[in-house]
């Protein structure tokens, strides 16, 4: 399945998820879609989901507050190990993505 | 659109086409067509002018050729039959020879019963002695055969009785048979009486024509050397010229009739045929040879002739005589018979002249001067048998030449005549073929017309209704009988024109139709319009409202103001009506609080979120709440429950910077701080580790951190939110945390009003044209 506009895309490999694009939703609402399609992914049984932010040029809070919810999600699954690859290409990145390991202390942040 | 006048279609028309195309094709087939057949047909005139005019002199000159040997035939036959007459007599009295008892017997018989055939008397002035007239035969004893007294000697005497059998057969011979103008029986030279039938004055003509012949021997008088040359004969026949006994003379005059003659004499020969014993005679005109041959008529004017061997020509008509331009002369004088020289060598005409009679000739074409004119003739000669003939001195061999001479142009005449029925015929067929092509073009012409007409008249009703449908005339229908193609067009036009005309008529009750649909569509609109402005009159309400609320709760410009240590300034500026930034200074004794925070979003909850922060915020330094991780764990959890409650699903970042008057802390997690020294160095402190954001987590007193910023005279605090460092360019790029410490440092001596709103004018300089896509929030805090 796969989630997109001119600007981003979202799409699910079996049990990663990638991130593409520059994404400037307006809010919660507008996140709704991409929010159930990963929480389908984290609830489809895996040993692991990775979210694969590599691409992910711009994400702007209401899609933070997205991959924070997820993450608590994910830290309330006890069997599931949670893996985020992200990029310090793009300097958010290691501006926001710590406070999802202050989150969910087992995640596995990958920053490259 | 075409504004042509349907009367005048430019350019050629659909029928005009058709008839060039077809009339074209047509005229090219008849032109080529009748071309061909005026060709074939000129040809086959000339190929039957050429086939006519080659058969028809082959059978002219085959007629001409035929028509020489019939007359050939003809003379040879007449000459024949006189050789015939000749040799009977001769037989006869050859036979009277060889038996002389008989003849003895014949003689006293005739002598009794016809006294006067042998009764002579003596003619005192011609000195001879002749029969009396009553007898059926005249007999002529010349002087030198006579006896003293006057009487014929004995031996002759017994001639004239003998001889007298002549009077039995000739005159039943010059009866029948060719005809003759006498016959005779000429004595031996010993004794050659002249005994001739019919009976004539001879001897007294002889008298007349021939003076002296009475003295002279017969024989060598009339015809020196033939006697001699029978003679010759007899000792031995093979030295005759041709093998027969009878001798032609050459034409001469007839002493007797003075009739140019011919005779023809077969001698007589003794018993022991060792020697001439006379000769039997007769003598035809040269009247009757030429009248067969001036018989001869070949077209108008074709005439005949016959010539000696050496072209004296014995027989011819005067017509022929003038063309051939012959001059007769006289015979040669002091002979017995008087010859006729009228030769073709002497001919005024060259080409006559040198026509050779000597051989057999085939067909010739000469050409013979008439009246100052060259006339072609065609001259064929034919050579007769040959004979035996005495002219004068020993007999010789003689062929006779036939010729035959036609004007070319009287042969030619059936040719001409034939030449010109075929021209004839070849002009009328020529003329019936062209008027048969020119028929064929009219009916053409008028068939293609009525043709074309059938076959365009469809299309141009067709086009000419369609012209009218274009001038909006939907009435029109066309009326095409024939069933093809043009007629189905026509069907299918008219089912259109129907079609169209139908909805044409019925536009009118549609455009009712519609324009009441349109009507309650535009009410519809108009209704939602209503409920819509009335709508956006609440929502517009309702966002005031907040946004009002929102700027309602930010510090007044002179609460900033009343701090003596610092100088304050801060800018605010929403995406939208109602942002989600915070930023607040909260006073309390000489404690200063300064916080800075951004909410998820914007819009009214970011707003009502903010709202409630400022409240809470508010409450706790209002308690006396000094501990920053305290302060920030209590105001978290507050905020917690309430977005639990009011299930607003945000969060916020928010930092606090504390200040007593000498310590400044810094505590929570926001965007990096940015503090610029008075010497212009600047320092970036990173507030990651120093919190986490608000309403994630229930309790979050075990993320929270504070850290202590050295802030001396001259130095100032920069706080922003991300819209500030997140705002783009045209180009897409980011203002960025360099580009706002390179501001910071460029402004640093300047007022925290003066370095705000330098930031700020750089800031919308970059941003230009581009949207503002979150709030933006910037805060100087100077120390003075």
């Amino acid at each position: 399945m796969e989630i997109s506009d001119e600007n981003f895309r979202v799409w699910a490999e079996q049990n990663e998820v990638y991130f593409d694009g520059v994404f400037r939703l307006a809010g919660p609402d507008a996140y709704a879609p991409i929010y159930s399609l990963i929480s389908g992914l984290l609830h489809g049984g895996h040993k692991q989901v990775t979210f694969n932010l590599t691409g992910l040029e711009f994400l702007n809070s209401s899609g933070i507050n997205l991959l924070a919810k997820l993450t608590i999600e994910a830290r309330k699954m006890d069997d599931l190990l949670l893996v985020v690859k992200g990029t310090h290409q793009y300097p958010w990145q290691a501006k926001s993505l710590p406070n999802l390991k202050k989150l969910h202390p087992l995640l596995d942040l990958r920053l490259a | 659109m075409d504004v042509r006048s349907p009367k005048t279609p430019a350019g050629i028309g659909f029928r005009a086409k058709f008839i060039l195309v077809v009339g074209g094709a047509v005229l090219f087939d008849l032109l080529v067509s009748g071309g061909l057949a005026l060709w074939n047909v000129q040809r086959l005139s000339r190929d039957a002018t050429l086939e006519v005019g080659q058969g028809l002199e082959a059978a002219s000159q085959e007629y001409i050729r035929t028509y020489a040997d019939s007359t050939a035939a003809q003379v040879s036959l007449l000459l024949r039959q006189v050789h015939s007459d000749v040799s009977t007599l001769a037989g006869v009295l050859q036979a009277q020879i060889d038996d002389p008892a008989r003849n003895s017997d014949v003689g006293a018989a005739i002598a009794r019963t016809s006294p006067p055939s042998v009764s002579l008397s003596y003619d005192q002035q011609g000195k001879w002695s002749q029969n009396a007239p009553g007898s059926l035969s005249v007999v002529s004893v010349w002087g030198y055969l006579l006896g003293q007294d006057q009487k014929p000697r004995p031996d002759v005497e017994n001639d004239i009785r003998t001889s007298a059998v002549l009077d039995l057969v000739a005159p039943s011979l010059l009866r029948h048979g060719a005809s003759k103008l006498q016959m005779y029986y000429i004595g031996s030279k010993e004794r050659p009486i002249f005994r001739t039938a019919p009976y004539t004055d001879q001897a007294q003509t002889f008298d007349r024509l021939y003076p002296g012949h009475n003295e002279a021997n017969f024989w060598d008088f009339f015809f020196p050397g033939l006697y001699e040359s029978w003679q010759g004969w007899a000792k031995d026949m093979k030295t005759r010229p041709v093998a027969d006994d009878i001798t032609q003379t050459a034409p001469y005059t007839d002493a007797i009739t003075g009739k140019l003659i011919v005779s023809f004499f077969h001698p007589l020969w003794t018993v022991d045929r060792k020697d001439v014993a006379g000769t039997a005679g007769a003598d035809i005109t040269l009247d009757q040879l030429a009248q067969t041959v001036e018989n001869v008529k070949v077209a108008q004017s074709g005439f005949g002739f016959l010539a000696m061997s050496d072209g004296n020509v014995v027989a011819i008509n005067s017509t022929g005589e003038k063309t051939l331009g012959l001059r007769a002369a006289s015979g040669a004088s002091g002979t017995g018979v008087t010859g006729l020289e009228r030769s073709l060598k002497g001919s005024s005409q060259p080409a006559i002249a040198k026509l050779a009679l000597d051989r057999e000739q085939g067909i010739q074409h000469l050409l013979l001067q008439q009246d100052g004119n060259e006339i072609p003739y065609i001259v064929i000669v034919k050579k007769l048998p040959a004979t035996n003939l005495w002219s004068s001195g020993p007999v010789r061999q003689e062929a006779m030449s036939l010729g035959v001479v036609v004007p070319e142009r009287e042969i030619d005449a059936s040719l001409y005549a034939a030449q010109a029925k075929i021209s004839d015929a070849t002009n009328r067929i020529v003329l019936y073929q062209i008027l048969a092509i020119l028929m064929s073009l009219l009916i053409v012409t008028i068939a293609v017309f009525a043709a074309s007409k059938r076959i365009t008249s469809g299309i141009s009703a067709l086009a000419g209704a369609a012209k009218r449908i274009q001038a909006k005339d939907y009435s029109v229908r066309v009326a095409i009988r024939s069933k093809d193609e043009v007629g189905e067009a026509g069907e299918a036009f008219n089912r259109m024109a129907e079609e169209i005309s139908y909805h044409t008529e019925n536009l009118e009750q549609l455009v009712e139709e519609r324009t009441a649909q349109i009507e309650d569509a535009k009410e519809e609109i108009s209704t939602l319009n209503a409920q819509l402005q009335r709508e956006n009159r609440r929502l517009g309400t309702e966002l005031a409202v907040a946004e009002r609320m929102q700027l309602m709760v930010l510090p007044l410009d002179q609460e900033l103001e009343e701090f003596q240590a610092l100088e304050i300034a801060a800018y605010m500026r929403p995406a939208e009506e109602v942002g989600g930034d915070y930023y607040d200074v909260l006073k309390n004794g000489g404690r200063l609080k300064i916080g800075i925070g951004d909410v998820t979003g914007h819009g009214l909850e970011s707003g009502v979120l903010m709202l409630m922060v400022q409240s809470v915020a508010r409450a706790l330094q209002e308690a006396g709440n000094t501990d920053a991780v305290e302060f920030l764990t209590n105001l978290n959890s507050a905020l917690f429950k309430n977005i639990v409650r009011t299930k607003i699903d945000k969060h916020l970042t928010l930092a606090f910077l504390d200040y007593d008057g000498k310590e400044m802390i810094l505590s929570g997690q926001h965007e990096e701080v940015v503090v610029v020294r008075a010497n212009g160095e600047v320092e970036r402190i990173d507030t990651m580790d120093l919190g986490i954001p608000i309403g994630l987590e229930a309790d979050i007193s075990a993320f929270i951190k504070t850290r202590e910023i050295a802030f001396e005279k001259g130095d100032f605090i920069l706080l922003h939110t991300d819209g500030v460092t997140e705002a783009e360019n045209d180009a897409g790029e980011l203002f960025g945390m360099e580009r706002l410490c390179r501001e910071a440092v460029r402004l640093k001596d300047l007022s925290a009003e003066k370095i705000v709103a330098e930031i700020v004018a750089t800031l919308m300089h970059f941003i230009g044209s581009q949207k503002i896509y979150d709030d933006i929030t910037l805060l100087a805090v100077r120390h003075r």
